[in-house]
């Protein structure tokens, strides 16, 4: 890389010299008399390099190097200092006034050249470092949504061009050094955990914004990028497709009545006694006619659950009437095929009353029963069991069918999932229907889960009592240093478990002793010496169910400090969900992998 | 209006779902039935043809469901006829509005026509009760 550099010595002689050197070694050199010519020079156009004499009269050249220091704060200029003096002394204290390095003179033609090279390709990697960073810049400016950057202590540190049009909660614009609270008024840990938050914009109005976090690690300090993405324009799309769902559901239902209508009237002998050859595709048009009027049902309720915009009428009420009625609905079912209907604790005194939908239940349950009969071959039974306690009831519905296939274990409640066994032809289900029941059960506190009692199947569905919906939700502390990890797990368990996310042992424990907490998940990873975590997060669990989640760790030693170990890859929402029943439902309190 | 369930008026934009109606509350039910395919037909028809009970459907272009119900109450004749609506939509969310302006009852579609005759009755023994009241 070629130089500019600015050699400066008051001695016209050795001046010369030094530049000629310097130009014959294919670099440009320009000369100053004195301290004073330097700096101004140097005001002129700044030099690459600076060659400078220690010994001048008027300002000398630790003066000088203190000064060119001065009047070039962000770019790094490098100074080598030059004398005849025998001696280090004065070039450690060039060194100590900001001097990158020393020549002894008379100076050595290839010295000078090795320190030019090595010099010039430092400058070349600043420079590619400044044009990275100018070109980031660039990049950051170009997003439309405004991305803040924030240090530890939640302090704004970056803003990007959109950013620079926002405002903090009393108006202004934002400034760097400005805290989280601010702005948003909550803290960075807070701020963290939400996915929504409003922003204000300067010259007023203001928005509700999706929160994008993500947390990075420089020089072992941590920094949270925030986008902003502003949800208006989504929420307007939200609703332009509720108003044409209602249209779609309408426009869909209208000719399916005319349909059902027809063809009931048909069935029922209103138009005179059928030739008995009519009867069976009579019945197969009365068959799939409902079946798409619950299909389109099933789908529109699916986009309103899936766009969170489908309304509950929740109403404090107790489930066994509810249960009456649902049963009595899969009565005419149940008897076209020869299945009984059996209920069990339906009046068991001292159930609590439940926070729900009355109508949004009848569909749960009457997609189990439906399920159950179904599944059941004639002649055999449906059980339906009503239990509970204060804090919550559960109702079971039992089959004695052909059980659940292996294969679908662990696929029940995804969509469009459906269990048949191979010479069943294809059943009138649409696929939806456990996957809208999880939802909804989900919706209203409680969840469904799935046991296998050896012959047939067993649907249980669990729900809270009025007023304590999240007591039959546990609480459990997930411990992990990455924030993406925090917000996956958190989002994988709700609304079955409440997860209180924490960064290390020290916050957990903080958590710990606000609420009581049913179990722990961890992640050993960047957590110091994984043994000592286990064993110290042994201590903090005292005897309740722990799990550990994370890929730093294997078998060996999971069996080795004896606790359960779920590996990263393999965890998604289901199966941390059945590893976390397994544990929290387990008798005793050590857990076994 | 007389002491037994005899006239029914059905108001329904769609021509399919009149003549499900005509055949159900006819042949079925007996009864005697006029089916509108608008409000201001509707309107126009009620004072002439006496109607002991009204279905309306709720989605119509033009003068929609609840605005007929609103003219039609506004009739002399029409006093105290009870008025059911009939719509697709079934979620307690939607049926309360429905009521609050004065329907007698709602009933969702698709509906049975083998049953409808009887599933109507309740709704008028209701209504008469409150006219007599």
């Amino acid at each position: 890389m070629q130089l500019q550099i600015l050699v400066v010595d008051d001695i016209a002689e050795s001046r010369d010299a030094l530049c000629a050197a310097v130009t014959a070694l294919g670099h440009l050199a320009r000369g100053a008399d004195s301290g004073a010519g330097a700096l101004a020079l140097f005001r002129q156009q700044l030099p690459d390099l600076v060659l400078l004499d220690l010994l001048m009269p008027g300002m000398d050249g630790f003066e000088v190097t203190r000064r060119l220091r001065e009047l070039s704060p962000t770019r790094w200029l490098p100074v080598i200092v030059t004398s005849s003096l025998s001696g280090e002394q004065h070039f450690i204290e060039a060194l100590g006034s900001g001097a990158d390095d020393y020549l002894t003179r008379p100076v050595s033609t290839a010295l000078l050249d090795a320190k030019l090279r090595h010099y010039g390709g430092v400058l070349a990697l600043q420079q590619r470092l400044s044009s990275l960073a100018q070109r980031q810049s660039d990049i950051l400016d170009n997003i439309l949504d405004p991305v803040l950057t924030l240090d530890e202590t939640g302090r704004i540190s970056e803003l990007n061009r959109s950013a620079h049009e926002l405002a903090d909660l009393g108006g202004q614009a934002l400034v760097r050094g400005q805290p989280a609270r601010a702005v948003f008024g909550v803290d960075l840990a807070q701020l963290l955990e939400l996915r929504e938050v409003q922003v204000q914009r300067v010259g007023g109005g203001s928005f509700v914004a999706e929160i994008g976090a993500s947390q990075w690690r420089e020089m072992n300090r941590q920094h949270y990028t925030l986008v902003l993405h502003d949800l208006t324009r989504r929420r307007q799309l939200e609703q332009m497709k509720d108003d044409f769902l209602a249209t779609v559901s309408h426009e869909l239902r209208t000719p399916l009545t005319s349909v059902i209508g027809a063809v009931g009237l048909l069935a029922g002998g209103a138009a005179g006694a059928l030739p008995a050859s009519a009867t069976p595709l009579v019945d197969m048009a009365q068959r799939n006619a409902e079946r798409l009027n619950r299909l389109v049902d099933d789908i529109l309720d699916l986009t309103k659950l899936e766009g969170d915009r489908l309304p509950l009428q929740l109403r404090e009420q107790p489930l066994a009437p509810l249960l009456r009625e649902a049963l009595q609905a899969a009565e005419t079912q149940a008897q076209r095929q020869q299945v009984s209907l059996l209920a069990e604790g339906l009046d068991t005194p001292g159930l609590p009353d439940l926070n729900i939908d009355g109508h949004r239940i009848l569909q749960v349950l009457g997609n189990l029963l439906n399920n159950a009969i179904k599944h059941s071959p004639p002649g055999q039974s449906v059980r339906l069991t009503l239990s509970g306690k204060p804090s919550g009831v559960t109702v079971t519905i039992r089959d004695r069918g052909p059980g659940i296939a292996p294969a679908l274990r662990g696929r029940l409640f995804q969509k469009f999932v459906q269990g048949d066994s191979g010479d069943r032809r294809t059943s009138e289900g649409t696929g939806l229907g456990l996957y809208i029941a999880q939802t909804l059960a989900g919706r209203m506190g409680g969840h469904i889960t799935v046991d296998e009692p050896g012959d047939g199947a067993a649907f249980s569905l669990h729900l809270p009592a009025a007023g304590s919906v999240g007591e039959l939700a546990p609480v459990l502390i997930h411990v992990d240093r990455d924030l993406q990890s925090r917000q996956r797990v958190a989002q994988w368990l709700s609304p079955h478990y409440t997860v209180r996310s924490a960064g290390s042992l020290e916050q957990a424990r903080a958590l710990e002793a606000t609420e009581a907490i049913a179990g722990f998940i961890a992640n050993p990873q960047d957590q110091g010496a994984a043994d000592t975590f286990c064993a110290e997060l042994r201590r903090l669990a005292a005897g309740r169910p722990m799990l550990l989640l994370g890929d730093s760790i294997d078998q060996d030693f999971c069996e080795r400090v004896d606790l359960p170990w779920l590996a990263a890859a393999e965890a998604q929402a289901e199966n941390l969900q059945q590893v976390l029943h397994l544990l929290l439902t387990l008798p005793s309190s050590e857990p076994t992998p | 209006m007389s002491e037994q369930l005899r006239r029914i008026l059905c108001v329904d934009d769609d021509a399919d779902i009149r003549l499900l109606l005509d055949y159900s509350l006819t042949q079925i039910g007996g009864y005697e039935v006029r089916c509108c395919a608008d409000g201001p037909s509707a309107l126009a028809l009620a004072p002439q043809f006496h109607p002991d009970l009204v279905l309306l459907d709720v989605m119509m272009p033009g003068m929609s469901g609840p605005e007929t119900l609103v003219a039609l109450r506004a009739l002399p004749e029409m006093q105290g006829v009870p008025v059911i609506f009939v719509t697709a939509k079934a979620l307690p969310s939607d049926l309360e509005p429905l009521l609050q302006l004065g329907a007698t009852g709602v009933i969702v579609k698709p509906f049975n026509p083998m049953t409808l005759p009887d599933d109507i009755r309740p709704f008028w023994e209701y209504g008469r009760g409150q006219r007599n009241a």
